[in-house]
This record gives structure tokens, sequence and C-alpha cells, in this order.
């Protein structure tokens, strides 16, 4: 940084030169004429041979020398300078997705995922703008007009006034219009992605649109929009149609007072020619200095906004984190929960409310009951992605806020109900959670979650990628490839949050199988709308607006004739349909 | 190299398409050109006029001369200001108003497209050809052809006033050009590779956070924090790596172009100097040719900016032109017959339908009839034919053999949009816009009035929690009506179909569950709803089944049987009469 500083100060030290040499060598030619020096006969001997020659060009190389030096110094300048900042934004993604990875999910149900998205990647090259080209062009402003307003000074104070009246100008102008365009731009953003949201909205309902003869409303109410945006962009380019010229035209306003007060000045015999040359020039390299200085105030002000918004985001508390006198412990698997409530950040609604209940060591449990009425949000706090509001949850009679955050989570196995895979190979995604499998591990996992044949049957098997740049698995085959995941941890607790539901009903039927003859001894939870998934657990929870509303075997529980033995009816009512 | 000519040939037709759309504005471009003529020559005059006041005013200490010559300065720069102004805003728009026409003449024919061509094409690459597409346009349109008329202009004028002052010192400055013109050129192809490094490990850095705070979750539950900030470091170093490399050829390139334009100077001084002492190149002409050699370098760098914008637009149009171009598979009748209020009576006809060419038959010779007023339901697994059906009532597709009729006229003789307003349609998705409830019932219809409207929602039970909404009909609606439970999604897509009181009723029945209170509130609507209308149900609930006057059991694009819920139960070794067994014998276990 402070290097690159220097070569910039050294660069335009080197570039002030490039005037003073040629108004030195316009002098010099003009004392020789003057002089009634005797020019020789041919142009060639002029400029190689005579006396005038030698002068001409000594000053020309010196003149190469300061453009070489300034050249050079200007590659060094943003070797460094640019450089840098790109560093310093590396260090701030690596930090930010640190502290990214250490936030509960309390946060992530705070901030739309979008919203973290933008702090994380827009944010930051909002930032890096200042640091790189805000710095640069700060300093070149400083150091520039510092020589050149020097140099101007000490050849006439008179004209330098007069040459330097429009600049300011030139940088107010540059800040207002900058601030303009920007505001504007925001203005046209927002409506071009209303532009995109309607022909979204017509194209994915197609179908409902035709049918309704609604297709001539549909483009009125595009065009509606299209004008808008069209009007929008009009009053942007009206601003913008003047910035150019009018910059030009302060340029323009410059020279033309130079010439003028110059020329007077050379009548009167106070300033040569040269000096209206040089000041020509230093006025030029000015401009563009002087403009960028109105830019980056304005950058400066959105880069800062930008840095607040980062900070929110690192400032933002780790609230579950292991406590000091963490234990750890030797793992049997029972798990109560005693009147343990939960609502998430920013609702009133408890969620989970006032639910008690004990598992033992080795049990199959299941939990049941409508969208919306707690199911996963109960579960996620065994790993403790939340923390309950009210009551205490334990495991073998420990409260699980005394066990070490990274153990607890060793000991479980959970595959969530949106199964999400990362674009890696399927081994990876496999191996998530393990350190260093082995290929049979993988291989292992994969063949008791029913999956290892459909990963053979793809060409490049277990290291075929997914996502975007890989191929898109069925939704069955996600499930147990999350499945897997889980399982290769050999976890003493095992969490299914609905994770059967896109699994045809024989390969469900081999997963529980096997589930239930390698898996005994370990602790089992299981969320399903599925009756067949859970119709054989120790005990089923019926879970109804955040509480539990009936326990039992599927036996005791149909007995019952109760919320769950409708359900029991509605289902069998619709398997039988679609087998049709 | 054939690939390369035939490039060529699309190109020139490309520009005469798009000069279509340009037409309507096209003395407007004239003007444009014809003021960019101008401006150039005003904006390059003006180191001429410096080389006057230097030589004739200055030299000859004539003040007065001096002043008038400055006055002409000062005319020739607002001049250049006003024509710039101007012209800028012309060309931008003429440029809006073709992007204008262009976008909506796209969305209309998209929109006029089968329902074939969405199911092809996904829902993302229409928005593009609709919107960024068309913006890549504007730059070309915009500011493109007229700014490099303009710069050729500039270059044509400062070559002419140099040369008219003195071709030697002329043929010295731009002794610097090839050299720009090779730096320029090494620069371009350097800096192409280097941004698409840059694009894509861009894209690479940003699906990685982007994948990373969805599935945040899965990597706290297994515990790999810490392994994927490694991962995220070694892509993060790549991006750095990119971007430094892409800031290496600028920091090449800038301060080269700077130090030719530098080294153009010394060369004018010291040639200028020798020559100003033998006569012939005097200090005002000097003055001017330094001024020259920095305008000069601007509008060669801009046309070689201006070239790269050229052809992202072009690809850009051709990806337009090609949507254009798609055919439009359902005609309309030429002289279509107007069904004057129909009783409802729905004719198939041995009807054969395939999606495309070379694909199975989807429906195969398919015949039924659906009296006036009758209920008719459909049956059958995913994929047996039960929405072919609908979309081919609608006219979505044309069948290949048979036919279709609605009161014995067949449905290809009715223009499209009579046709369809004889239907009543509510789909699957129950897809609802972002607006109000109003306006998700309309549908922008403003010969429906709020009462009607009201009506209708009386007759389905959904005015009594329409009622309930902050605002009530005018409750503005989230995306796809995401504030609203399925229940009652699905009773205002009733409504649409209702207000509209159309004689046939066609529903395809959510598949998604229900809670119970709201599937009774359903079921009771749809069965007002279908009173005295004929109707057409996908159906997968069983109470719709029963109810249903006839029903459709579908197999493999074959109706397998058909008649009353009485009649399939008592047809030995029927399909419905297993399904109903199978429900009948669990119903005994439980």
């Amino acid at each position: 940084m402070v290097l690159g500083a220097l070569f910039l100060t050294g660069a335009n030290f080197f570039l002030v030169w490039i005037p003073v040499l040629i108004r030195q060598t316009m002098d010099e030619v003009e004392a020789l004429s003057d002089s009634n020096y005797d020019v020789p006969d041919s142009l060639f001997q002029t400029l190689f041979s005579s006396e005038a020659g030698i002068i001409l060009a000594e000053n020309s190389l010196y003149l190469l020398g300061s453009v070489a030096l300034y050249g050079v110094l200007l590659f060094a300048t943003r070797q460094t300078l640019i450089v840098s900042s790109r560093k310093v934004e590396f260090d701030m993604r690596n930090q930010v997705l640190e502290k990214l990875m250490k936030l509960p999910q309390r946060f992530y149900a705070k901030f739309s995922s979008g919203e973290v998205y933008v702090r994380s990647t827009e944010d930051i090259n909002k930032v890096r703008e200042y640091y790189g080209p805000v710095i640069m062009y700060s300093i070149n402003t400083i150091t520039r007009a510092g020589f050149v307003i020097t140099m101007m000074y000490l050849v006439n104070k008179e004209l330098m006034f007069w040459a330097l009246i429009p600049l300011p100008l030139i940088s107010v102008f540059a800040y207002w219009i900058t601030g303009y365009i920007h505001k504007h731009s925001t203005i046209i953003q927002e409506q071009y992605s209303v532009l995109a949201g309607q022909a979204k909205e017509t194209f994915s309902s197609i179908r409902l649109i035709k049918a309704y003869n609604r297709i001539d409303s549909e483009q009125v109410k595009f065009e509606r929009l299209s004008e808008g945006y069209r009007k929008k962009k009009l009053r942007l380019d009206m601003i913008e149609s003047l910035f150019h010229p009018a910059l030009n035209f302060l340029i323009g306003i410059s020279l033309i007072i130079v010439i003028w007060k110059g020329g007077a000045m050379v009548i009167e015999g106070i300033i040569t020619i040269g000096n209206i040359a040089e000041f020509l020039i230093y006025v030029a390299y000015l401009i563009w200095p002087v403009a960028a200085l109105g830019y980056t105030t304005n950058r400066f002000q959105r880069s800062l906004a930008s840095w607040n918004r980062i900070e929110e985001v690192l400032d933002e508390d780790v609230e579950i984190e292991s406590s000091s006198e963490a234990q750890s412990i030797d793992l049997k698997g029972s798990i109560e929960f005693k009147n343990v409530s939960f609502k998430y950040p920013g609702s009133e609604e408890k969620v989970i409310n006032n639910v008690s209940f004990k598992i033992e060591a080795g049990q199959n449990v299941a939990f049941v009951g409508r969208t919306g009425s707690g199911k996963t949000t109960l579960i996620q706090l065994i790993p403790r992605l939340f923390d309950p509001v009210e009551g205490t949850i334990l495991i073998d009679g420990i409260d699980l806020k005394s066990i070490n955050l990274d153990e607890l989570r060793s000991l479980i196995g959970y595959v969530p109900q949106e199964t999400f895979l990362f674009s890696d190979t399927i081994g990876e995604n496999i191996a998530f959670g393990v350190e260093d499998a082995s290929k049979e591990m993988i291989e292992g996992a994969a063949e008791k979650a029913q999956v290892k044949e459909n990963i053979l049957d793809f060409e490049k098997k277990f290291e075929t990628i997914l996502g975007e740049r890989g191929i898109t698995l069925s939704g069955g085959q996600k499930q147990r490839t999350a499945i897997a995941r889980a399982l290769i941890k050999n976890p003493g607790i095992l969490i299914f949050d609905d994770s059967l539901s896109a699994v045809d009903t024989k390969t469900e039927e081999a997963i529980l199988k096997h589930l239930r003859s390698g898996l005994s001894g370990k602790t089992t939870i299981m969320i399903s709308h599925r009756i067949s998934t859970i119709k054989d657990a120790d005990i089923i929870h019926y879970l109804k607006d955040g509480s539990i509303a009936e326990s039992g075997t599927h036996e005791e529980l149909l007995a019952k004739n109760g919320h769950y033995t409708s359900m029991y009816n509605k289902q069998i009512l619709e398997e039988e349909l679609a087998e049709i | 190299m054939s690939k390369q000519s035939f490039k060529k040939a699309v190109d020139t037709n490309l520009i005469r398409r798009l000069y279509f759309f340009i037409k309507p504005y096209r003395w407007y471009v004239v003007l444009a050109i014809g003021l960019t003529l101008s401006a150039s020559f005003l904006g390059t005059i003006r180191p001429k006029l410096t080389q006057i006041a230097v030589d004739d005013y200055i030299a000859n200490e004539d003040l007065q001369g001096l002043f008038e010559i400055i006055i002409l300065l000062v005319l020739a720069l607002i001049g250049e200001f006003i024509l710039l102004v101007v012209n800028t805003y012309l060309t931008r728009w003429f440029g809006q108003g073709t992007l204008y026409s262009l976008r909506n003449a796209v969305f209309s024919k998209i929109q006029s497209l089968n329902v074939q061509f969405f199911d092809r094409n996904p829902i993302g690459r229409l928005i593009t050809r609709t919107t960024s597409d068309i913006e890549a346009l504007s730059e070309l349109l915009s500011d493109g052809v007229v700014n490099i008329i303009g710069d050729l202009f500039r270059i044509f004028f400062i070559l002419y006033f140099m040369f008219s002052m003195s071709w030697e010192l002329s043929l010295v400055t731009i002794a610097v050009l090839p050299i720009l013109f090779y730096a320029t050129f090494w620069f371009k192809a350097k800096v192409r590779v280097a941004f698409l490094e840059v694009r894509d490990q861009i894209a690479r850095l940003n699906s990685f956070v982007q994948e990373h705070i969805n599935g945040m979750d899965v990597v706290q539950l297994f515990n790999r924090e810490k392994k994927q900030l490694k991962k995220f470091e070694k892509i993060n170093e790549d991006h750095k790596s990119a971007h430094i490399e892409t800031i290496f050829y600028f920091s090449i390139f800038w301060p080269l172009v700077e130090v030719l334009a530098s080294f153009a100077m010394a060369l004018i001084v010291w040639y200028g100097g020798g020559r100003a002492l033998m006569g012939g190149v005097t200090f005002g002409v000097l003055l001017a040719f330094i001024q020259y050699a920095r305008q000069f370098f601007m509008p060669i760098r801009g046309l070689s900016e201006k070239f790269n914008t050229l052809q992202s637009a072009l690809a850009s149009s051709e990806r337009i032109f090609n949507v254009m171009d798609t055919e439009t598979k359902v005609e309309e009748a030429e002289n279509p017959v107007v069904l004057r209020s129909p009783k409802g009576k729905l004719e198939f006809q041995n009807v054969w339908f395939k999606y495309n060419e070379g694909e199975g038959y989807i429906l195969k010779d398919v015949s039924f009839v659906a009296e006036p007023g009758e209920n008719i339901a459909i049956v059958g697994a995913t994929g047996a034919g039960k929405t072919t059906i609908i979309n081919i009532l609608l006219r979505f597709y044309d069948i290949e053999k048979g036919s279709v009729k609605i009161d014995g006229t067949d449905i290809r003789e009715l223009s499209l949009s009579d046709l369809r307003s004889h239907f009543g349609l509510v789909l699957q998705d129950n897809a609802l816009f972002s607006g109000t409830i109003l306006e998700n019932i309309t549908l922008a219809n403003e010969e429906i009035t709020r009462e009607q409207v009201i009506e209708a929602a009386h007759k389905v039970e959904a005015h009594r929690f329409i009622e309930k909404l902050p605002g009530t009909y005018d409750y503005k609606l989230r995306e796809r009506g995401a504030s609203l439970s399925m229940g009652q999604r699905q009773l205002i897509c009733f409504v649409r179909a209702l207000v509209y009181n159309p004689q046939i009723l066609i529903l395809d029945e959510a598949t998604s569950s229900i809670d119970s209170e709201t599937e009774a509130l359903v079921t009771e609507a749809s069965e007002r709803m279908m009173t005295g209308r004929t109707s057409i149900i996908v159906a997968h609930r069983l109470s719709t089944i029963q109810g249903a006057d006839k029903i459709l059991v579908m197999h493999k694009g074959e109706i397998r049987e058909i008649g009353s819920h009485q009649e399939l139960i008592l047809k030995e070794d029927g399909l419905y009469k297993k399904l109903y067994e199978l429900q009948y014998k669990e119903q005994l276990v439980s």
C-alpha cells in the first residue's frame, strides 16, 4: 500500500517533467531563432549535427526518459495498489465465510438467504472498490495536483489562477452526476426486476392465461411496464447525455482561458509561447484526476454503506457455542425433553409448546402430524440447530448445553427434510461428515441406503459430479444419498426428517429392514407422513399445534380412533387411488 | 471456414431484421449522423483555431484579433456541447424506442406460441429473451452505431487538419500508431481470455457461497465448517489470481497508452523544433499538434471497445430472432363459427394424439361423450393421459386423428378465444399472481364488476375468508399467493373459474394434501360449482370420484372403463372394482 503510494507519487513527479521539457525546448528554439542562429541548409543537418540538433536531441532524450520512468512507475503502482486491494478482498471473503459457518441457524432464520448472499458477495465487491481504485485515484489526484500546481505557481501565478478556475466545477459536477446516476440506476434495476417478474409470471402460467383468453391483457400489462422502464431509462439518459459533453465543455473552457490570458501575457512579454504549451498540457493532466475526485467521494460513501452491512454480519452474536466447561460423553442414546418450548426469532407464536417426553436408549421413535405442527422444529433442537426458549433437553441425563457442540453433532446422524447435496462428487457428498473415509466405508454406506446400485449405473460411479455442472439426481436418489451421508458416521442417534418421502415403498422397506437389523441398540427418531414408514416404531407421537396430542404404538393409536386413525384412513384411500 | 462465411451471411440478415425495428426512426438516425458530423468538426477545429491565434495574433501582438479568435473558440465549444448533448439524447431516445417495440414484440410472440414451447424451454430462458438479450442490444442501438460513425468522423477531421498544416509533422505524429494498434490488439486478445477466466472464477466463488448459505445447516450438523472453509480458501485464491492476472494486463496497457501519447509529443517537439528553426512550421502549428496528438488517441481506443459490444449484441439479436422465427402450430380457424349459448355437450371421437414426432401415442383411440350438465371424473396413474385430455379440449394442442366436438361443432372450427371462453379452468398448481385478490380473480378483465366477483365468491364460500383479510378483495398477494393456505388458494381459483360463468368446468384436482376442514370446504364448493354445468375433473379424491356421473378409468393412454361408480364396481375383473375391494378390505382391518 505505502509502496504503491510512493510509486504513484514518483510517477506524477516524472509526468510533470514532460510539459516542462516541452516548454524548455520551445523556448530554446525561440531563443536560437531570435539570435540569428545560422540554420543549416538541410533538415537532416539541423536535427543531427548542428548545435540546435544537440539541444533538441538532449531535451528530447530527457523527455523520453521522463516518459519511460513515468510509464514504469505507473505500472508498478497498479501492480501494488490494485493488487493489494484484491488481497484485502481475499482476506475479507475468508473472514466473512468463516463467520457465516459459525453463525447459528437463528441467524439464518432471521435473514433471508438472498440477503446473506448479497452481503457476502456484492457488498464485499463494493468495499474492494474502495480499497483499490478509490485509494489510487485519491493519491493520484493529490500528488498530481500538488506537482502541477507547484509548477504552475513557479511559472506564473496569474495564469495559474485563471487555469484553475473551472476545475472545482468539474469536481463538483462529477460528484453530483455520479450520485444521480447511481440513484437512478437503482430505480431502473428495480423496474427491470418488475419487468422480468411480469414475464416470469406470464410465461409460467401460460396455460391459465390462454384458457382465460387473457393474452391481450397480459400484453397490455407488459407493455405498460415496458413503457415505464423506457421512461425511467430515458430520465437517466438525459443526465448521462449531459455528462460527457459537459465535461468536454469544461475542459475546453479551461484550455481557451489559458490561450486567451496566456496569449495576452505573451503579447505583454511576460511569458513565452512555450509556457502556453506547458499550461495547456498541465490543464489536460489535471482534468481526469479532478473529475475522479468527485467520482471517488461518491463511491466512498457507497462502499461505506456496504462495509456497515458486512460489519453487521461480522458483529452478529454466535449464540450457540460450546460452554467452557463442556464435557465429553460416552453415549448410550437416551434423550429427554423437559417442558420444552420454542419460538422462532422475531415471532410471537410458540411453535413448540411445553413438550415433554423421554426416549430410551436404542428406541425407535416416530413423530407424525400435519404440516406446520412443529415436527421438524422439535427434532432440530436435538443437534442444537436452535436452542429452546424454555425447558431443557438431556442426552443420557446431561444437559445439551454442557456438551461440546462439535462432539454432540458428531454423535448424531441427521437426514434433513430438504435434501441438500453439494456440487461435488457423490463420494465426497457421502463422506461429508467423516475425516478420510475409505472407499469401502463410502460404498458400505451407499449399500445400506440402497443407493449403491444407482450410483454404479453412472459412468463415473462415485466420482460422478452433482449439481449445476454435473448430473441431477431424482428425488429418491437424493434422499438415499443423504441417508448414506448420515449412516457413514455410524452415529449413536439417527434422525430422519421425512427422509423417505420420495423413495418408493419397496426400497423404503429394504432401507427400514437394514436399519432394524444393523442399527439395533441405536436410537432412531423418524418423522414421516407415510404410515408405512413408522408403523413399526416403538412409540409414535402425534403432534398438533406444537404439542403432543397422542402417543402410543401403531395398534394403540388406531384403537384410540383419534387424529392418527383419521390420518391413517385417508392415506390408505389416497394410496390406492394412485395405484389404479 | 464455411462456418465463418455462414456467420457473415447471418449477420447481414440480422442487421436487416433489426432495421425493421429502427425503421420508424430512420429520419432521426439520419439527423443524429448529421449532428455527429457537425460535432466532430467543431471538436477538432479548436486546435486549428489555437494555431491561428498563436501565429496570426499573438505573434503579431494583436490583442483585438486574439479576442476575436477566442470568441470563435468559445462559440465552437458551445456549439459542440449543444450538438453532443442533443445527439446523445437523441440516439438514446430512438434506441430506447426501438428496444421498447422489440421487447413487446418478443413478449407477444412468446405468448402466442403453443404450450409445448413452454414445456420445452425453461422459463428462465424465455425471460432472458425478453429482458437481458434485449438489454444487450441497447448499447448497439443507443450508442453503438452512431458513435462509431462519430469516431470515424473525428479521426478523419483530425487527419485533415493535421495534414493541412504540415504533412511532415503529421507523418511523424502517426508514426506511433502501429505500436498503438499492435498494443491494443495484444491487450484485447489477452484480456478476453483473462476475463473469461475471471468470469468463471466469479461464478465458481459465488455459487460456492450461495450453496453454503443454503446448506449451512448440513455443514454445521456434520461438523464440516473447517474443511469447507479450506475449500473456500482455495477457490478464493484462484479467484484472486484470476483478477491479479487481468490487473497485470491493464497495468501494462494503460501506462503504455499514456507513454505512447507522450512519446508522440516528444517526437513532435523534436522534429517540429528542428523544422521551426528552418521555417515552415510555426509555434502555433506545434501547439496545435500537441493537442491533436492527445485528441487522436481517444476515438481509436473508443473504436476498439465498441467493436466488442457490437459482437455480443449481434449474438443476442440472433437468439432473439430465433424465438421470433418459431412457428405456432395451433392455428386459428379461417372463418370461425360462433357458438351462441352452448349447452355443454362434449364429444371425443376416436382421438389419437402424441406430443412429438417419433414418440409413442399419449392418447390412443379415446372416445367418450359428456352430456350437458354431466359430471365426469377421470382417474388413472401418472402418465395415463388425464391432463392431455384437458390440453386437447382447450386446444393447447391439436389432435392427430379423430375429432373433438362441443355441442356437435368441431373445436377447430371455433375461434380460440370463443372456444376457451366457454370453459372455466382450475389447474392443479392453483396458479396465483402477485396482485390483489380481485385482480387474481378477474385477471385484469375490466368487464367483470366487483359485485360479480363477490357473488361468485359467495357461491363457493370464499367470501367468508376473503372478508377477514386486511383490505378484503384488495388484499395484495405475494408471489404465487404464498401468504394464503393451500385451501384458500384453491378457493380463489374456484371463484376465478366461476366469475366468467362458463358452461363447462374443467378441474385438475390438487394432489397435495390439505387439512380435513379445508377439504370439506373445497369439496362442498366444487359440488356447488358443478351443478348445472358440464364438468370434467381429473380426480384424486375419493369423494369426487364417487359423486361423478361417469368415471373414465384411464390406463396408458386408453380408456379402460367408463361408467358410474355403481356400474363399475359390478364389473368382473375391472380395474375400478379391484381398487374398491382393496380399500374395503383395508377398512375392515382397521
